[in-house]
């Protein structure tokens, strides 16, 4: 990875460093809205049925942070319980992970906070979670009070926001939260030592790793 | 330096069915903190490296057991009755490759002398390898223009690798090797990025070099890195390939996946999906393998569009392709999935779409070996039923593969039916055209002719005409009888026939000839026959009154069009009909004047005239011989006499509108008829025809 993003950045010459890509992976109980979620920041829609979108499971989305350019490359996960045992290798070196959570069900919100756990326990340490209620169009048949999360969130250390796909909540302020949370600064140390250490990139799951986290 | 390598994560997933589980078990032995590893002997990456490398140490240099401990059999707790006789085995088969590697002078000195080794090794790489052959040809083609340096580099690079590949190959286990590779590949990404020959370079030819490096060094390494002796890959293939088979009464619907598996368009999909899949096991580089993953995912993206539409999301396109391996059972899938997991460059699986495609296909695999009743949502009882084989259900995919069959033969045949039955369609539709296209033609020729024909029997009869009248004045006279006869005949009819009168007598007022044409018209009555003067006067003096020039001319055309139409109908229509009237016609040209004249007016009477006049008529213009049997066959050739009628007009009628208004020109000649009297030679020929039977017989 950290190959890729040099040559990435080597055409843009004086930009140099400027650009990140990050690996974003979503989780959360199936049904939620993850890629409806994904779809609306990715491609600005919100069609139940959607003819001109082929896949919603891998997309990439660029954005500009002041004077950073922010790739994220998305990675829709299952969401049935049944593949949970799974989720491992797909948030395996995501620097960024958005667990969603539907507020007019309980029980997606105590997924949630399964996931959060794990993550918490297994995913590179430095990863970036944000907790996202979604549907929140749909606030009047809320289940999950706004403050209830809020507090979880706050507790873990997660960004916390209530987002619709529907009506466009919050949902750019929510990944652009994730890009300003993202450690942008090693990359210049991360392009300097790209090359020679890009091996030590995925190694272990301590310090050398945080170096590693930007500009694969 | 101890690493985290992507396939120990696909195996972590593979042992560990479910997360939930006690979280001491998953902390590494040492206690570190970190989180442990079946794969790594429940060691976190950092303890089990420690281990492994104070083991090293301790060991002889080829201690050949290594490798399988290496490889996790461990953590099955029960091991397969036939595999310790397998590992056996493979001991022996890789004792063996280590000793005749070793009896390779090349081989040992290679590692210590590299300078002479390595020409000598990668010579010996390249002559067993037809693929990276042609992958040199194309790395010159591509990248000849780089310069030799370049290329120079390119190939010390790649032998340095291959032959230290080889080397280790006999020592160390395969995750060193995959170690040893993309530290390789990193190697030469730094050289790439520092050295000088390569300034020049613009960025993404590095990147295409750096691929291309890792490319050819793995095609020639293939036959080494791909399912290794030293590995359990092979054991790993059969049992995945075991596992699916059992399975294979899992259909869509246990997976919750959408996939209708009986619709056509669908299957086809499917299968070609499958055979993305099954086309990872037939190229060698990992690049090229990641790229059949990304292919059959796409297939199984487009699949589900087809079911669902809409965008595909994870929680659908998962389950899919759990079912597409399921139902591919791709031969050594595993020794695949380890090879490009450990020789494919990190960054390739770690990220970008084939990385989530790769990752999802560990995902399907891994979910395939841990398989239980409850992630099919279905109860134990009936699990264990279907895989111990004591219920056999005809799977859906089966039997649809064998239903599709013969719907599949039988659709194609269909479209193929259909495209011939467009095809019919068009050349009918052509041929229809064609047809008007002729019918027009036809119309076309005949107004054509037609008006020729009008136009020519009006000079060329004349000519022939006034001949016998001139010579022989008396006969004509005779005629002329008859024509008063016909005059008074038809008088009396008028009165008779009221309806049919108006009828005949509209057109007459109707039909005004031009000045010009009426001198003409006059003039040709003079020559033809000037004892009907009188009567032509009467004629032509109704018209002149009314003065419809610009009609007159028209209508005036098209009576005799009319007759000469009736001619080349009677000649289209009966030619042999035509053959009698003419010898009756032409031989004496006296008596027909008459006689043809009070014919004209039958036929072109209406079909309902009495046939009283016609018995008054006939009478006085045949000979008693001659009419008898006319009056006797009459009433039963009633019927033909109409017949013919209709065969006359219904031609005329044919005619375009200008031409068309039979009832006027035919009422109006029958004013005429008289008048004119090159009307006789069409008179005679309905004559002929009203009366065949009769006349031609006597004729």
């Amino acid at each position: 990875m950290a190959n890729r993003s040099g040559a990435a950045q080597r055409p843009n010459g004086q930009t140099q460093g400027k650009i990140c890509q990050f690996k974003l992976v979503l989780l959360g109980e199936s049904a939620v809205g993850k890629s409806s979620l994904v779809l609306r920041f990715v491609k600005g829609q919100f069609h139940e049925y959607q003819e001109s979108t082929i896949g919603a499971a891998f997309l990439t989305q660029t954005i500009c942070l002041d004077d950073t350019t922010v790739k994220f490359e998305i990675w829709d996960t299952a969401g049935q319980e049944r593949y949970h045992s799974l989720a491992p290798m797909y948030y395996r070196g995501a620097q960024a992970a958005i667990v969603v959570y539907d507020i007019t069900n309980q029980d997606t919100f105590g997924r949630a906070k399964t996931w959060v756990k794990e993550l918490q326990r297994q995913a590179s340490p430095n990863i970036v979670i944000a907790l996202a209620g979604n549907k929140q169009d749909l606030a009047n048949k809320r289940m999950v009070e706004y403050e209830e999360a809020q507090t979880y969130a706050d507790e873990n250390g997660l960004l916390f926001m209530e987002t619709s796909a529907k009506t466009a909540m919050n949902v750019n302020d929510i990944f652009l939260a994730i890009a300003k949370k993202l450690p942008k600064n090693e990359q210049n140390a991360g392009q300097t030592g790209n090359n020679a250490q890009g091996r030590r990139l995925t190694e272990g799951d301590t310090g050398p790793k945080t170096a590693g986290n930007c500009c694969k | 330096m101890p690493m985290q390598r992507s396939y120990k994560y696909i195996m972590y997933a593979t042992k560990q069915p479910s997360l939930r589980i006690n979280q001491a078990d998953l902390k590494c032995k040492t206690g570190c903190g970190f989180y442990g590893n079946a794969d790594w002997n429940g060691y976190c990456s950092k303890c089990y490296r420690n281990q492994m490398e104070q083991e090293r140490q301790k060991r002889p240099r080829h201690a050949q057991s290594q490798p399988p401990t290496h490889h996790g059999e461990s953590s099955k707790a029960p091991v397969p009755p036939g595999f310790s006789k397998f590992e056996e085995k493979k001991k022996q088969q890789t004792d063996k490759k280590s000793k005749y590697l070793k009896s390779l002078p090349v081989f040992r000195k290679a590692s210590n002398v590299k300078d002479v080794g390595k020409p000598e090794k990668h010579v010996n790489v390249r002559q067993t390898n037809p693929d990276a052959d042609k992958l040199m040809a194309e790395f010159l083609s591509k990248y000849g223009h780089l310069g030799d340096d370049v290329r120079k580099d390119f190939l010390k690079c790649i032998q340095l690798f291959t032959t230290k590949l080889l080397n280790e190959m006999e020592t160390k286990p395969i995750d060193e090797l995959a170690e040893m590779a993309q530290k390789y590949y990193n190697l030469y990404n730094s050289r790439i990025n520092s050295y000088s020959i390569y300034t020049e370079l613009d960025g993404d030819v590095r990147i295409e070099l750096e691929d291309f490096f890792e490319k050819y060094s793995m095609v020639n390494l293939y036959t080494w890195l791909f399912c290794p002796s030293f590995t359990n890959d092979e054991e790993k293939d059969l049992s995945i390939q075991d596992r699916i088979r059992k399975l294979n009464w899992v259909n869509a619907h246990h997976l919750d996946c959408c996939i209708s598996e009986t619709s056509l368009e669908v299957r086809d999909l499917v299968y070609a999906a499958i055979t993305d899949l099954l086309g990872m096991d037939s190229v060698k580089a990992p690049q090229e393998k990641l790229q059949c993953v990304v292919k059959c995912c796409k297939s199984v993206v487009e699949v589900l569009q087809h079911c669902q539409g809409g965008p595909v999301s994870a929680d659908e396109f998962l389950p899919a392709l759990i079912f597409v391996v399921l139902k591919a059972n791709p031969a050594r899938l595993k020794s695949n999935i380890l090879y490009v997991t450990r020789f494919c460059k990190d960054s390739r699986l770690m990220q970008g779409e084939a990385g989530y495609y790769f990752t999802n296909l560990c995902c399907a695999v891994s979910f395939i070996e841990n398989l239980t009743a409850e992630s099919l949502n279905m109860p134990e009882q009936d699990f264990h039923a279907y895989m111990s084989g004591e219920v056999t259900t005809v799977s859906a995919w089966d039997s649809a593969l064998v239903a599709c069959e013969g719907m599949h033969q039988l659709c194609e045949h269909l479209a193929l039916l259909k495209m011939l039955k467009e095809r019919n369609i068009a050349i009918q539709d052509e041929k229809q055209e064609l047809m008007e296209d002729m019918k027009k033609l036809k119309e076309h020729i005949f107004v054509r002719v037609s008006s020729v024909l009008e136009r020519t029997p009006l000079i060329i009869k004349p000519r022939e005409l006034p001949l016998p009248l001139t010579d022989d004045f008396e006969s004509s006279t005779g005629s002329l009888m008859a024509n008063v006869a016909l005059v008074t005949q038809k008088m009396a009819r008028t009165n008779k026939d009221k309806s049919k009168l108006n009828l005949d007598i509209t057109p007459c007022i109707s039909l005004p000839p031009e000045d010009g044409d009426n001198e003409r018209n006059k003039v040709i009555q003079d020559q033809l026959s000037p004892f009907n003067d009188t009567q032509s006067l009467d004629g032509l003096i109704t018209p002149e009154e009314n003065s419809i020039l610009g009609l007159s001319k028209v209508n005036y055309d098209i009576d005799f069009s009319d007759l000469s139409a009736d001619n080349s109908m009677a000649e289209a229509l009966t030619p042999e009909k035509k053959c009698s009237p003419t010898p009756s016609f032409t031989p004496d040209p006296f008596s027909p004047v008459g006689t043809s004249c009070t014919i004209t007016q039958q036929p072109l009477i209406p079909f309902s005239v009495p046939s009283q006049i016609s018995t008054v008529l006939e009478p006085q213009k045949f000979k008693d011989e001659f009419v008898i049997p006319f009056l006797e066959d009459f009433s039963k050739e009633k019927h033909e006499e109409t017949l013919l009628d209709k065969v006359e007009f219904t031609p005329t009628s044919n005619l375009p509108p200008p031409l068309n208004p039979i009832k006027p020109e035919y009422s109006g000649f029958s004013r005429q008829g008289f008048k004119i009297p090159n009307i006789p030679c069409n008179t005679g020929d309905l004559h002929s025809l009203t009366l065949e039977p009769g006349t031609s017989k006597q004729e």
